[in-house]
């Protein structure tokens, strides 16, 4: 027999489930303004929203590859690396365009392994896991050796390098891609495919799709945004640092899963993943303003992390007893 | 044995505009082997849910020995004696028999007594009258091994109640007879069985009542005896079907395909045959003969080592399934769940999926063309769904069927490959399907048929190839071939 109670509890738990980013969101923001004044204004969210498009931007590619079923640990390396080499070519009088190309190549070479690895093997969440650490691990090797472990500071010229962090420009940036990527997702075929083979792998192969293409293209797409990141960043801070990005693979992946996109693939949305991003990044904000100090930040966003983490393996068990039923 | 062992009473439940089972009474009496039957989404698999405590009814009461019980959660349906066997089977393909036997369940003892499980598994068998090594792994064994494994599992959790649905859908004959002998000594044994399943004839071999099912709620209760099979169908489907399979005017046309020498080392050797413009081509054989492989390779899900595939005339290459389909082959696999559809995605994404070109407009995926396109499928093959935007997971099994179908029909193949196209669905439909397959080949279409019912093979086909071990025994005309045909053709 149904009780009002029930319903009412579904009811909660499906708000909660659906809207519960937003409303942490909003939460947050309206404690922090309360004590803080100068927390909400339109200066201190703008300089929010540009700290997270780096992030952002990694994220959106990473959104892609774990709606496919996947994982991708390398993007903080290649971040890092495609900054070094690219600080290095226009040091070394590459030119700007040049540096951007190489950067772009890099991220995208390395999307391309992991790629064809991952998909080769048929390999799911755990060989993704595995494969990304360790092309993780040579990437990062190789940003330390391309710059021999130093900071290098960048002489560039004003140009269009040195606009592409200036300002507003990163947050155009990020949103333009934003909206891209979740236009392919929900409105292209690319998009769909990619939606099966993260819901059904099986499936999806003897659909005709072409699984193992597909499955490459998405870590490209992650690589490609993940070295373009790399040019956002350096051309903020107008330097290379080897370890410039790390540590970007798992902010990524948190605004991912904060936003709600279901690590069990098959379904997301990178406008959730954004709302990710930008949670995480008030959240950070929220406690600089309130004076907390680095180490504690780390722990609150680790929490965060496990928290949204739960609630998706929560949202997973519903399913899957969903799923047991149905086997009758 | 007049005693009602089990009484439901007055079970209504709905779903988001659905009314699975409305106001249904349900009796069975100690020791019976009861039938459940009904089309597909008559309620059946519904109503054994909320017996077993799966799901909750909306409304009812339920009688365990003429005392009125409530059923909380699965656990608490073991401990009343009531168990259920899923037609995908509930066990962990890594483990071993005795493990699954005495693991698998959440009551798993803390401390484990290696020899003391074995020894009580090794007995469970025995009482059923097998005895094969409860050491062995769960995956190795065949599918009627692992069902005698569900059988000795629900002993264990001593069920005085089993229910089995669609039990023998993936059994081969004589798996089926073994399943048989089982239920007749558990019979005897005074254990109660609700039985589902499609394939009428099993009901007048093994059951004793049958209770019949139409749009949820229960049409009539009758001895076995006192019924025909004609009988039943006409209460299922609520008006008089045929189940003589529709007669085809057209004749096969010239060669579309030409399979040469297929092989694959153990698994195909050296398989040549040839499809025809407006050909039915049925494949018989044992599960396990290697037709599947057959199927798989045709289509470019599996590789081959020799020989080669012409269509048209023409040599194709088949590195992928994106190559069978470029070719204009599609095919129907034979399990819904592992590789036809993705079960939390809506009828009309898993349809669309195969043709996404065709539900564009300038490239971009336009939802009223994909509406439009699920409505027609749900339509003609009258697919029972609030919506075309349901989840297929929350479709009746055999509707999930249809909806395989469905999505390689919007695929607009010219050879189709059926992998046991009508597991699972009702009689009616089958009939449905079957029309459907005639009007196909009208159109000019061509199909392979893989099918373990032979009365089907032997009824729809033009042709039929006998295949075992993964060689082509023989062919023979659907027209003149009988079932002895085939068998003796397997044999020799
Ligand atoms: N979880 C669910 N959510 C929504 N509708 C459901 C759910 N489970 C079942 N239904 C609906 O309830 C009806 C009865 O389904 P049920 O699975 O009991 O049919 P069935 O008699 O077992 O059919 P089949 O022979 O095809 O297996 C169907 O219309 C089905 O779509
Ligand atoms: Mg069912």
């Amino acid at each position: 027999m149904l009780k009002i109670q029930d319903i009412k509890g579904k009811y909660i738990a499906n708000v909660l489930r659906s809207y519960g980013v937003l409303i942490a969101l909003i939460i947050i923001i309206i404690i922090t303004s309360i004590i803080e004044t100068n927390f909400f204004t339109i200066g201190n969210f703008i300089n929010i929203i540009r700290q997270v498009s780096i992030i952002g931007i990694v994220a959106c590619g990473m959104t892609f590859v774990i709606i496919s079923g996947a994982f991708d640990l390398s993007v903080g390396s290649i971040v890092s690396l495609s900054g070094v080499v690219a600080i290095s070519t226009i040091n070394n009088g590459g030119g700007e365009a040049l540096a951007i190309i190489y950067a772009l190549l890099i991220g995208v070479s390395v999307g391309f392994v992991n790629g064809i690895l991952i998909s080769l093997i048929n390999g799911k969440m755990g060989e993704a896991f595995i494969i990304t650490y360790g092309t993780q691990t040579v990437v990062a090797a190789l940003a330390l050796f391309a710059s021999g472990g130093l900071f290098v500071a960048g002489r560039i010229k004003p140009g269009i390098y040195k606009s592409i962090g200036k300002g507003i420009v990163p947050i155009v940036i990020f949103i333009v891609i934003a909206i891209g990527m979740q236009f392919i997702l929900t409105k292209t075929k690319f998009g769909r495919q990619m939606c099966f083979i993260g819901g059904n792998i099986e499936a999806a192969k003897m659909s005709g799709i072409r699984v193992v293409a597909n499955r490459t293209a998405y870590f490209m797409i992650s690589g490609l945004l993940a070295g373009f990141a790399g040019i956002v960043l350096t051309s903020r801070v107008i330097s290379s640092n080897p370890a410039g990005g790390m540590g970007f693979e798992l902010d990524a992946i948190a605004a991912v899963v904060v936003g709600g996109t279901s690590l069990l693939g098959g379904n997301g949305s990178i406008v959730k993943t954004v709302l990710g991003a930008i949670i995480l990044g008030v959240m950070r904000n929220a406690l600089n303003v309130l004076n907390i100090t680095a180490y504690p930040q780390m722990m609150v966003t680790g929490v965060i992390i496990i928290l949204s983490v739960s609630l998706d393996i929560l949202n997973r068990k519903a399913k899957e007893k969903e799923l047991a039923n149905e086997k009758l | 044995m007049n005693e009602y062992v089990l009484e439901m009473k007055g079970i209504t439940k709905t779903f988001p505009g659905v009314i699975a089972l409305d106001n249904v009474s349900f009796g069975v009496k100690k020791g019976e082997v009861h039938a459940l039957v009904g089309e597909n989404g008559a309620g059946k698999s519904t109503l054994m849910k909320i017996l077993n405590g799966v799901i909750k009814a909306n409304s009812g009461e339920m009688y365990l020995d003429g005392t009125k019980t409530n059923i909380s959660g699965v656990n608490d349906a073991q401990d009343k004696g009531l168990s259920i066997i899923f037609q995908e089977f509930n066990l962990i393909n890594t483990l071993s028999v005795a493990e699954n036997i005495f693991l698998g369940g959440l009551n798993r003892p803390k401390i484990v007594d290696w020899r003391n499980m074995r020894i009580k598994a090794q007995g469970l068998l025995k009482s059923l009258g097998f005895s094969f090594d409860v050491r062995r792994v769960v995956g190795e064994l065949s599918t009627a091994e692992k069902q005698l494994v569900e059988i000795a599992k629900a002993l264990s959790f001593n069920s005085k109640i089993i229910v089995m649905d669609e039990p023998t859908s993936s059994l081969t004959k004589s798996e089926e007879k073994m399943l048989f002998k089982i239920i007749k000594e558990l019979k005897a044994k005074g254990v109660t069985i609700i039985y589902i399943s499609h394939k009428l004839e099993e009901i007048f071999e093994i059951c004793d009542t049958v209770t019949v099912l139409r749009d949820g709620k229960v049409i009539d209760v009758n001895p076995v005896s006192a019924i025909t099979k004609d009988m039943i169908i006409e209460k299922m489907v609520g008006r008089t079907v045929d189940v003589e399979y529709p007669k085809r005017t057209i004749l096969p046309g010239e060669k579309v395909m030409e399979v040469k020498n297929l092989y694959r080392t153990k698994i195909l050797k050296n398989i040549s045959f040839d499809l025809r413009k407006g050909e039915i081509l049925g494949i018989a054989g044992l599960v396990g003969s290697g037709r599947t492989e057959l199927a798989e390779a045709i289509f470019g899900a599996e590789r081959f080592d020799k020989g080669n595939i012409k269509i048209n005339g023409k040599v194709i290459k088949l590195r992928s399934t994106r190559d069978g389909k470029a070719n204009s082959i599609g095919m129907v696999t034979e399990d819904r769940k592992e590789t036809g559809l993705v079960l939390d995605f809506s009828v009309t994404n898993n349809i669309t999926i195969t043709n996404l070109n065709n539900v564009t407009s300038q490239r971009i995926l336009n939802s009223r063309k994909e509406k439009d396109v699920a409505k027609r499928f749900i339509e003609e093959l009258k697919i029972k769904t609030p919506s075309h935007k349901q989840e297929v997971v929350n479709l009746s099994g055999g509707n999930q069927q249809k909806v395989v179908l469905a999505k390689w029909l919007f695929s607009n193949a010219d050879i189709l490959i059926l992998d046991e196209p009508t597991r699972g669905i009702d009689v009616g439909a089958k009939y449905e399907i079957y029309c459907l397959m005639n009007k196909l080949v009208a159109e000019g279409k061509s199909i392979i048929m893989i099918s373990s019912e032979l009365p089907e093979v032997l009824g729809m086909s033009d042709r039929i190839l006998v295949m075992h071990e993964g060689e082509i025994k023989g062919e023979l005309l659907g027209e003149s071939a009988s079932g002895e045909d085939v068998m003796q053709m397997i044999i020799n």
